[in-house]
């Protein structure tokens, strides 16, 4: 420990913590601009010059490191001059745009600018006039009001490892920019936005919509992905404003994703419904909730216990899920489904991933499915330089910091995940060098998608033959996990397709779930019209809720509080931001099973309650960040399952990771379905260019059993030989209803 | 004080006072015969807000939230959002002159010279609904300044006097 004097007051500090630090420890704020302490430090801006004792020179306290018995002073008459011709000499340049910019309230130089006192220009401003930059969909680009802290390079070098943005000429003429003026080739993740001092990068979609002091925050977890982020949800009478980074906060550590930060928009669209309908006859009726309540409560009187089945999505809240388990208990059924099962249950968590050493992704492009999940894999790889193995059929962008990238056709790829396993085992083969690195790692880590069987299976043998490894499954959407835990795994989702079209289930309460874009489950569309009684909960008229007699409109995460469990297995709360005058799910179930009879509590912490009672996994949870300990990954044996692609013709077709979408609620959101509103065929150049056919061009697409036309995307990262289609959109999830690897003929 | 009975004997007083009463009634009153009579109105009066606009009609406001933040009485609603082609745009300014004090806060921060206080007051009207003026009208209360067309009789006699607001 080294020892510092800040402003006469001692502290003790570790080597190599910079005097920016020491003074944090002092509780001495010095002015910052370009530092953020999630970046290396840069030392770019000059504005946060500190004075040692006894030193002529002037430093720069975010990057010089503390010397033992330094004597720093950080307020002083000639200090405070140099932070003022700091910031002068930056105003020269920079257009007075506060009234009119997107950062004004909340912009760091304008803070500073206040701060040191500037009120006279005293050098001649020249303000820069470059046209605003419109060419990425979600950032707007600013040149002009640029400080060139550098922040937005640094974040998407070290953290996103994209490296879409760059410094651009020398001198006065330097800027930031794409190389070459070429396109962004950007992940958007919007990282840059949420570190930019100044309104140079900004957010498009809640550009000049508001100002930041008429905003409140909630502080909440987002309700898009499994991944879990802190966020907070700025609004303006039950507006939602943005969806905002709380930086370092949460598991995230204030990192977001596209979705999270562009596509939060759904919840003030307009196409969300209002009212509640029946449809008798196939004549829809606006009707109150209570009515509809009513009306499915008096279908369900007339149907046996076991002809009712209950299906609830991955989007609502633990404790919703408790409820509706609750209400299957009162009908009296067995019959209770979701899109999750409960074979396979979380493990690691992010800290692990980050810390790890060696790690392998099977099979997944979790950069894109799961990004924050992608940001700690980044982290292991390049903060730790841990080795990291990454097996998918196309290339993805962990290569910048793979150690390797095993790809191939699915089949090709399916061989060599099996050599790998076995290598893993004590086998001897071409992994066998893949394999001693996990196994004498001391912290491996396996990421693999659930969903997957095959993978599965070889994730299970992996954690057989190395009890060491940690393994990530890496469940889709917000409370996968969750609602497995309240009881929505217990039955295989193939079950309730059979019982649909068997005639043996009558009835299906649906909570939130989207029954017809499900690989497995679109093909029921027939069926589900032949039930007594469809009854659908959602925040927007989907295509299952078209399909529904009774449809009720729902909350969404920002209107309702309650509890998500995320990809770790973490329990995290969920607060009510907004009210859109629409009930939440819990409120429609406890109607519901009032009229049949039970009492349910609506309020969270009695729901709460009840959970820690019955459910065993949650009892004594800390409901606000506290991880669930899962007895093991596996509930029972895997099976090895076989992964070799069906039927018969000249390309490989696979699912692949939902591009700026979760599931298909995110496509209600205007901003992200501009960019990604269609599903899209992608395939490599070479095969496109023998095919003839160019970017945005209708391909017809042929196998056993399914056909289509979808448009292409060409990417060069995909293998040749294999083409993509993503999940979760109807026409593309009858497809992957036949499995998951398909052969495939492609025509003009 | 002691009386004095010469004082007393002769109703000095008295005519003293009556003396007063007499010379008001022969000076000018002070009093404005209103609404017969225009009041006069002083060049720093504040009265109805104007938004100025340029030379080819569209406002010179630019949005910026900060008449709303600093209206002590919040009786401006803004609404901004981004146009097609990326630039600020208006979408609702409402004043409601009803609960406007005219303190004068908004023409003071307004950072492009859009805002400014008139010195229209008469807001005589039968509904209150019409005291919530948007963009339009107070665009118009500019023109109209302009151009003098001032709905009270004094205004006009004020700009026939030379006084430019
Ligand atoms: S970046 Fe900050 S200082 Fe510059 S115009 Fe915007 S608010 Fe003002
Ligand atoms: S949005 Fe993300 S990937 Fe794109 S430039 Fe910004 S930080 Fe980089
Ligand atoms: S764009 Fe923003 S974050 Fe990037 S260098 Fe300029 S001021 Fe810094
Ligand atoms: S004059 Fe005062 S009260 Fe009236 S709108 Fe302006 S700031 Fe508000
Ligand atoms: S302060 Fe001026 S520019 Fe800003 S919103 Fe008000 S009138 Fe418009
Ligand atoms: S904050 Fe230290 S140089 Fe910018």
């Amino acid at each position: 420990m080294l020892n510092v004097k800040i402003n006469g007051k001692e502290v003790q500090v570790a080597p190599g913590s910079t005097i920016l630090d020491a003074a944090k420890e002092a509780g001495v704020s010095i002015p910052v601009l370009c530092h953020d302490s999630r970046l290396n430090p840069f030392g770019a801006c000059r504005v946060c010059l500190v004075e040692q004792v006894g030193m002529p020179k002037l430093m720069a306290a975010c990057t010089t490191p503390v010397t033992d018995k330094m004597e720093i002073i950080t307020e002083s008459e000639k200090l405070a001059r140099v932070r003022k011709t700091a910031i002068e000499l930056l105003l020269i340049n920079h257009p007075l745009d506060c009234p009119v910019c997107y950062k004004g309230g909340e912009c760091g130089l304008q803070d500073l600018t206040y701060e040191v006192g500037v009120t006279k220009v005293r050098f001649d401003a020249s303000p820069n006039d470059t046209p605003v930059d419109h060419t990425n969909p979600f950032i707007e680009r600013d040149i002009d009001r640029c400080v060139l802290c550098g922040r937005c390079v640094r974040i998407c070098d070290e953290v996103v490892n994209i490296q879409a943005i760059s410094f651009l000429n020398r001198g006065t003429d330097t800027m930031i920019g794409t190389s070459f003026e070429q396109p962004w080739n950007c992940e958007y993740c919007g990282q840059c936005i949420s570190v930019c001092p100044v309104g140079s990068l900004n957010n498009r979609v809640y550009l000049f919509k508001n100002r930041p002091w008429n905003l409140e925050s909630e502080k909440t977890i987002c309700g898009l992905c499994s991944c879990g982020c802190t966020v907070s949800i700025d609004y303006e009478c039950n507006e939602v404003f943005r969806m905002n980074e709380m930086p370092e906060e949460g598991v995230n550590h204030g990192y977001m994703c596209a979705k999270g930060r562009f596509g939060f928009d759904f919840m003030n669209s307009v196409k969300r419904e209002t009212e509640a309908q029946i449809t008798v006859g196939g004549e829809a009726k606006k009707a109150t909730v209570a009515e509809a309540v009513e009306y499915a409560a008096e279908k369900l009187k007339g149907l046996k216990a076991e002809e009712v089945a209950v299906v609830v999505s991955p989007r609502i809240t633990n404790e919703e899920a408790f409820l509706a388990s609750k209400l299957a208990e009162t009908i009296g059924t067995k019959n209770v489904f979701s899109t999750e099962t409960d074979e396979i249950m979380p493990e690691g968590a992010y800290s692990e991933v980050e810390a790890s050493d060696a790690l392998a992704v099977l099979n997944i492009n979790v950069t894109e499915s799961n990004p924050i999940l992608g940001l700690a894999v980044r982290v292991a790889a390049r903060e730790e330089n841990a080795n990291c193995f990454v097996f998918y059929p196309s290339e993805t962008a962990l290569k910048r910091v793979a150690t390797e990238l095993i790809t191939g056709n699915p089949d090709e790829l399916a061989v060599k995940m099996e050599k790998f396993c076995a290598a893993m085992g004590g086998a001897d083969n071409d992994f066998s060098a893949m394999a001693k690195t996990m196994l004498e790692a001391e912290k491996p880590v396996v990421v693999f998608d659930p969903y997957n069987k095959a993978d599965a299976y070889i994730a299970q043998e992996i954690k057989k033959a190395c009890d060491k490894v940690i393994l990530v499954p890496a469940k889709s959407k917000n409370n996968s996990v969750g609602i497995v835990d309240m009881g929505f795994g217990k039955n295989n989702p193939a079950d309730f397709a059979k019982g649909v079209e068997g005639g043996t289930i009558k009835a299906v309460l649906c909570f939130g779930e989207n029954i017809l874009v499900r690989s497995g489950w679109s093909k029921l569309e027939g069926a589900l019209a032949k039930l007594d009684l469809l009854m659908v909960t959602d925040p927007f008229m989907s295509d299952t809720a078209k399909a529904a007699n009774v449809y009720v409109p729902v909350a969404t995460f920002a209107e309702k509080s309650g509890s998500f469990t995320n990809l770790e297995g973490r329990v995290q709360e969920v607060s009510k931001a907004v009210d859109k005058g629409v009930s939440a799910d819990a409120d429609v179930i406890a109607a519901l099973g009032k009229a049949l009879g039970a009492e349910l509590p609506t309020d969270v912490y009695a729901v709460r309650k009840l959970i820690e009672k019955e459910v065993k996994l949650y009892s004594g949870i800390q409901w606000d960040g506290g991880k669930v300990a899962y007895p093991s990954v596996f509930k029972t044996e895997m099976e090895k399952a076989s992964a070799t692609a069906k039927g018969s013709g000249k390309f490989y077709l696979y699912p692949a990771s939902l591009r700026l979408h979760s599931g298909s609620y995110t496509r209600w959101s205007p901003d992200l379905a501009k960019v990604y509103g269609t599903p899209k065929l992608e395939l490599n150049d070479a095969d496109a260019n023998e095919m003839e056919s160019a970017e945005g061009d209708t391909v017809k697409i042929k196998g056993d059993g399914f056909a289509g036309e979808f448009v292409v995307e060409i990417n060069k990262q995909i293998t040749k030989g294999c083409v993509s289609l993503p999940e979760d959109f109807a026409s593309t999830a009858d497809i992957f209803s036949l499995g998951r690897y398909l052969k495939a003929e492609i025509s003009k | 004080m002691r009386k004095n009975i010469f004082e007393t004997i002769f109703f000095t007083e008295i005519l003293k006072g009556l003396s007063i009463t007499l010379g008001h009634m022969f000076t000018k009153p002070v009093t404005y015969k209103y609404p017969f009579e225009a009041t006069p109105i002083q060049d720093r009066f504040r009265g109805v807000q104007y938004i100025k606009t340029h030379a080819d009609g569209s406002t010179k406001c630019v949005g910026c939230y900060l008449c709303q933040k600093v209206c002590p009485s919040e009786c401006i609603h803004i609404e901004t959002d981004c146009g097609p082609n990326g630039e600020r745009l208006i979408r609702k300014y409402e004043l409601d002159l009803s609960r406007c004090i005219y303190c004068g806060y908004c023409e003071e921060v307004c950072p492009v010279d859009a805002i400014h206080m008139g010195w229209e007051w008469n807001l005589v009207d039968n509904t209150r609904d019409n005291y919530v003026v948007n963009m339009r009208v107070l665009s118009q209360n500019y023109k109209d300044n302009l151009e003098g067309n001032w709905k009270n009789k004094h205004l006009k006699k004020k700009l026939e006097e030379g006084v430019q607001q």
